[in-house]
């Protein structure tokens, strides 16, 4: 089976790129696989199926998007919030109008108007303000002729958008831990957090909670690695909350070897997100590869993490009481630590193994490629055979056919 | 209770699958349950129609027969499995292996295209669905469970049934190996026919018949082996139960087979078996030593297997009682003890 495979790849600085970076020599001892070129409009000729990579960033992303409207293919859809990369491809393209369009689609005259109200600046930028309220996944699943996902979470709201496709649920795949000594920083105990600072990492609820702890437990540090993002203000609010200084340890973007020290250094990794666009965390993947216990919201793939690995903190009112609260039970329990790292080590092994992923990926294609030509063989066979002995199309013969068939799977 | 007995027919094909469910429903039956089978023509080819022959199992209605409500289903081999029922409990002969483990094999049936490579998954997908509705998932052996687990990831209990009824006697270590099974290439017989070969000094008596049948009497005679592998055919019972009766030792090596009855029928009658290391289900009882020998597939290991157990009638005989002695534990009752509670 020839495929084309649509991603971006490193050196782009993207959570993706790094995936399929891992994933490719898997998927290469599995099927002919075409890595096409960063641009490319189409699919190479005698392709058996195009698979195209889609994340949020419409910079990563766009030109995935505009392959995909030439020729649908199957979808790894990374996040199911796609407002960014819509906004990219249509404000960001000065196409006004297919704004509108897509905002209308996804919420009707409502969101038509609220687009409006976008383009001409008299509403902020609803994919900076509420993109988790309109998604605009919309197109992309229209286009997909089948779907990877990382979740249950982003199946289910596949199929509550109404996608009727194949959907194939793949773990993301854990990467090989290196084998490079820690990072040579300490706590009592260190607290990792990982990815760009801001609000939607929860950031200032995790300072709260950390100025909180460092109360009772002096000794406990924060280290915060990653980008602050735009706006967001992080030397105040540490001036503000009184934890600057030694309690708080600072990097920006890492590459790759720094990234697995200071991971590996750290006794705790918090993994906060909300809004979430659906994704799943690869610093919370490679968590699990070191057996590191975790700390996250309980929200969107994280809530899907068993129990014994991590710890899950609702988001809302109480969430700085209660991530203060698994914070100190991690910081005072050794043996609790101990034992979630153990059990995120074996889920690594077991749910996150690459090569399973690369067969889920090869089952996936395989299901995908000639899933229809299947499908319209067994209900050519079928209907001929209810037309033979005069069941009608749409008689209640013909429903119960129908309801059989989907029972099975075997629908269209 | 009022039990339906659910398996596939290949019309004019009958095998383990066909004896075993025969003997449950007799079983049912002896014990007071109302017992009957159902089976429904499976063709898996060309194309789709492995699904749309699949699918006419659907279409059953099992929930009751002239008025009177069917308290169980026990359906065993693929596609039997497909039906719907409440109390739906599943003895898992094989599934469809062509999707499985023969896929890219010789005996598989899917090729390349995207087409067939759907069309594998689809059966795959099938089998999750329809498996995964069962009350209750036996499987006849570890084997069996093994596979149906790494491909769908469903987990049965291995349930082994017990051998056909035969008058099973030991009339004393003879001068022959036995081969008893369904003719066809993936039961393996050319192993035991070329180990005949290599071994001037062997005899065998394959017994059965099916398609490969004519392909190993051509073997037979192209080797010239001067008459020392007979074909038998397929024997009524009380033959059978002679020719284990007075063999040395019996063969069965099929390749990753499901479960095989041949040796808790070679063991019933105190005899040790000859099977090979990747035969599957066999390994569940025959363990090289114990209760027989376990041999790479390779005709001259075979024969060097079936010279030794003939020249060590001793440890020949106390194989088999071995084997006996386990395959007594393996019984109707206790078996459909599990099946229905």
């Amino acid at each position: 089976m020839r495929i084309a495979y649509f991603s971006p790849l490193p050196p782009e600085r993207s959570g993706i790129a790094d995936y399929s970076a891992l994933l490719l020599p898997a998927l290469r001892t599995r099927v002919q696989l075409t890595v096409v070129r960063r641009g490319a409009k189409r699919p190479p000729r005698g392709t058996d199926l195009a698979v195209y990579h889609i994340g949020n960033n419409p910079d990563a992303h766009g030109w995935i998007l505009d392959a995909l409207r030439r020729a649908p293919g199957l979808v790894v859809l990374h996040d199911f919030v796609l407002h960014h990369l819509v906004a990219g491809v249509t404000v960001g393209r000065r196409d006004g109008h297919a704004y509108l369009d897509a905002m209308e689609r996804e919420a009707g005259v409502v969101g038509r108007l609220l687009a409006h109200g976008v383009l001409d600046k008299r509403l902020p930028p609803l994919w900076e303000n509420r993109p988790e309220d309109f998604p605009l996944a919309g197109e992309v699943l229209s286009l997909a002729t089948g779907l990877v996902v990382h979740s249950a979470h982003v199946h289910d709201r596949a199929r509550d958008a109404g996608y009727e496709g194949p959907v194939s649920v793949v773990p993301h795949p854990a990467w090989p831990v290196p084998d490079t000594p820690a990072a040579g920083l300490s706590g009592d105990p260190l607290l990792g957090c990982f990815g760009n600072v801001n609000q939607s990492k929860r950031v200032p609820q995790l300072l709260e909670a950390f100025a909180e702890l460092r109360r009772h437990r002096p000794g406990a540090r924060l280290l915060l690695v990653g980008a602050v993002s735009p706006g967001f203000d992080l030397e105040r609010r540490l001036q503000r909350l009184g934890i600057e200084g030694d309690g708080i340890l600072r990097e920006g973007y890492v590459d790759e070897a720094r990234l697995w020290a200071l991971m590996k250094a750290c006794d705790v990794h918090v993994g906060l997100r909300s809004p979430t666009m659906g994704e799943t965390s690869g610093s919370a993947i490679r968590a699990l590869s070191l057996g590191k216990p975790l700390v996250v919201s309980d929200a969107g793939w994280f809530r899907e993490l068993p129990d014994d690995v991590a710890l899950k903190v609702p988001v809302g009112a109480d969430e700085v009481v209660t991530l203060t609260a698994a914070l100190e039970l991690l910081a005072d329990r050794g043996d609790v630590r101990e034992s979630m790292g153990a059990a995120a080590h074996e889920l690594a092994r077991r749910e996150h193994d690459l090569e399973r992923a690369a067969d889920r990926y090869v089952a996936a294609f395989e299901t995908t490629a000639g899933g229809r030509a299947v499908s319209d063989a067994l209900l050519r066979e079928v209907s001929e055979a209810g037309a033979d002995v005069g069941i009608e199309p749409g008689s209640p013969e013909a429903k119960e056919l129908a309801r059989r068939l989907a029972e099975v799977d075997l629908g269209a | 209770m009022r039990i339906a007995v659910c398996r596939p027919q290949v019309p004019f094909a009958y095998g383990g699958a066909e004896i075993f469910t025969d003997d449950l429903v007799a079983q049912l039956r002896a014990r007071g349950h109302e017992a009957d089978l159902v089976t429904v023509p499976f063709k898996w080819y060309p194309g789709a129609r492995v699904l749309s022959q699949a699918f006419l199992w659907r279409l059953l209605d099992l929930e009751e027969a002239d008025g009177a409500h069917i308290d169980m289903v026990v359906a065993t081999k693929f596609p039997s499995y497909v039906v719907r029922h409440p109390e739906k409990r599943v003895w898992l002969v094989h599934q469809f292996r062509q999707a499985y483990e023969l896929d890219r094999t010789e005996l598989g049936q899917f090729d390349d295209s995207a087409e067939d490579r759907a069309l594998r998954r689809r059966v795959q997908q099938l089998d999750r669905v329809a498996l995964g509705e069962a009350s209750r998932l036996f499987a006849t052996s570890r084997n069996v469970a093994g596979r149906l687990e790494r491909s769908t990831g469903l987990v049965a209990e291995v349930l082994p049934h017990p051998a056909q009824e035969l008058p099973y006697r030991n009339d004393g270590h003879g001068d022959f190996v036995l081969s008893v099974n369904r003719l066809d290439r993936a039961k393996r017989v050319d192993l035991l026919v070329e180990a005949a070969a290599t071994e001037p000094s062997l005899n065998v008596v394959v017994a059965g018949d099916g398609p490969d049948r004519e392909r190993l009497e051509q073997l037979a005679r192209s080797l010239r082996l001067d008459g020392r592998v007979r074909f038998a055919g397929r024997v009524p019972a009380d033959e059978l139960a002679g020719l284990y009766a007075t063999c040395f030792a019996t063969f069965y090596a099929p390749v990753d087979e499901d479960f095989g009855l041949g040796p808790y029928e070679s063991f019933l009658s105190a005899k040790p078996v000859i099977t090979a290391t990747d035969s599957g289900g066999p390994l569940d009882v025959v363990h090289d030593g114990a209760t027989g020998l376990v041999v790479e597939p390779e005709p001259a290991a075979v024969a060097r297997a079936a010279v030794w157990l003939r020249d060590h009638r001793e440890q020949a005989e106390a194989f088999g009682l071995a084997g006996q002695a386990l395959a007594a534990e393996v019984t109707w009752d206790r078996a459909l003890e599990r099946l229905l509670s």
